[in-house]
């Protein structure tokens, strides 16, 4: 009887969370270094880049101020699996990976303090 | 002593896999794209099978899928009526192109600046990729609907095969038919080889070889089942076919030959294709899998490993292990 080929393993398959192309591959970060679709094809572009660095600067600065905004209010946060909690907020960490909340209305009753992971947040909005 | 072929299965489509096409070569390998029912075409890495990314979007089946060269772009064909072209790295839809009928095939010229679609509306579009605003060129005269449209001839001509029994060459500027071939049936596939400028069309249990500028035969080759498709290998030395009885056929090209027949998927075979260094073949399947399968069964390439006896009853060898081909079930 013949002997059957050796595999090393089996092919990955499909990460049942994402759409996958992972940003940290080797691939993305050499044809993709900015996200913004216009430099990374007039790379050499430098008014472009500029500009481009100062547009996200002012996306970025706007965003941590609502952040400082959202202190202490009540937020609404969409959750995958039409999950919609509310929250008082706290704070976030450094990276916005995990944002502290205190008494969390969740659908199986109300948490004191909670932390939520970002990744499990599509969209949030408070009332200024 | 010979081997058995371990197919490798990548598994995660839902729906029948309806077509499958390689990348060239790139600095990061090579990848494949699969077109399935189920909506959401997959990347994958090409030699190990490996998934990178599904391209989210369509609305209906999916029912071509084809990369660039360089695999930074992909096109997509589908029932939703659009032909979608995509970033290949970051996954994200950079184009929807609205048709008027179901899409069925999509294909980029070598430099990727052109896009080539056609469907069941009977026409053969070309869209500038650098001027998407702009109306496509349209170019008519199937008098049913298009099962495959391909760049041939450095991109200067257009070869067409649908489902009123023709395959058609046309020339991309006089938007003419320069020479037709008929059949007594409708034509399952088509590759286009640009190396040697080989045409490969099967119909029924057939595998036919045409050279691509004059459309002459070359040679054609029975089968033993109806066949849905079949790619012939960059070497020319063999050809693989897959069809109806769920089997892969591995033929000699120069003899016409029946090397090996392999089992292996649930369900008809619908795309077979090598990679662009022939060291495997992909074939998507009616039961939703790609299966991978080795050109020169045995050796040492992507996930195969040739592991010698002494190695297999080694204790250091718990990363290696055998998986046997799927067991034949009797129905």
């Amino acid at each position: 009887m013949r002997s059957h080929v050796s595999v090393l393993r089996l092919p990955r398959g499909p990460d049942p969370n994402g759409r996958g192309f992972d940003p940290n591959s080797p691939r993305f970060i050499a044809l993709c270094p900015t996200t913004i679709s216009a430099s990374s094809e007039t790379g050499t572009d430098s008014v472009q880049i500029r500009e481009e660095q100062r547009a996200r600067s002012a996306l970025r600065e706007s965003f941590l101020r609502t952040l400082i905004a959202m202190t202490n209010k009540q937020v609404q946060f969409h959750m995958h699996e039409r999950v919609k909690v509310e929250a008082k907020f706290g704070a976030s960490d450094i990276d916005v990976l995990n944002v502290q909340v205190s008494e969390l209305h969740t659908p199986i009753g109300v948490q004191k303090e909670a932390l939520l992971r970002c990744q499990d947040v599509i969209s949030y909005s408070f009332d200024l | 002593m010979a081997m058995r072929q371990t197919p490798l299965t990548c598994s995660g489509h839902t729906r029948p896999v309806v077509d499958l096409a390689f990348s060239g070569i790139t600095p990061y390998g090579y990848f494949l794209i699969s077109a399935c029912k189920d909506g959401k075409p997959m990347l994958r890495q090409g030699d190990t099978g490996d998934w990178i990314g599904t391209f989210l979007g369509h609305k209906g089946a999916v029912w071509g899928a084809t990369l660039n060269n360089e695999a930074t772009k992909a096109a997509t064909a589908a029932a939703d009526f659009t032909a979608k072209v995509w970033d290949a790295v970051t996954g994200d839809e950079v184009l929807t192109l609205a048709h008027k009928h179901i899409v069925k095939s999509v294909n980029f010229t070598q430099d990727s600046s052109c896009l080539l679609t056609g469907g069941n509306d009977k026409i053969i579009r070309i869209y500038d990729l650098n001027k998407p605003e702009e109306e496509p060129q349209e170019i008519t005269g199937h008098t049913s609907a298009i099962k495959k449209a391909l760049w041939c001839n450095n991109d200067t001509q257009i070869l067409s095969a649908a489902d009123d029994k023709t395959v058609l060459l046309w020339d991309r500027n006089s938007t003419e038919v320069v020479k037709q071939l008929s059949f007594d049936m409708s034509v399952s596939s088509m590759e286009y080889i640009p190396d040697g400028e080989v045409l490969v069309i099967t119909y029924g249990k057939t595998i036919a070889f045409y050279n691509a500028l004059s459309l002459d035969m070359i040679k054609t080759v029975d089968a033993p089942a109806s066949i849905h498709s079949a790619s012939l290998h960059p070497d020319k030395d063999f050809f693989v076919a897959g069809g109806d009885d769920f089997k892969l056929y591995k033929f000699d090209y120069g003899t016409k030959e029946e090397l090996e027949s392999y089992k292996g998927h649930f369900g008809p075979v619908h795309c077979v294709r090598f990679s662009p260094d022939g060291e495997l073949y992909a074939s998507g399947s009616e039961d939703g899998t790609l299966r991978l399968w080795q050109t020169a069964v045995g050796k040492t390439y992507g996930l195969w490993k040739c592991v010698l006896p002494e190695e297999l009853v080694s204790e250091n060898s718990d990363t290696i292990y055998c998986t046997p081909a799927a067991p034949e079930i009797k129905a």
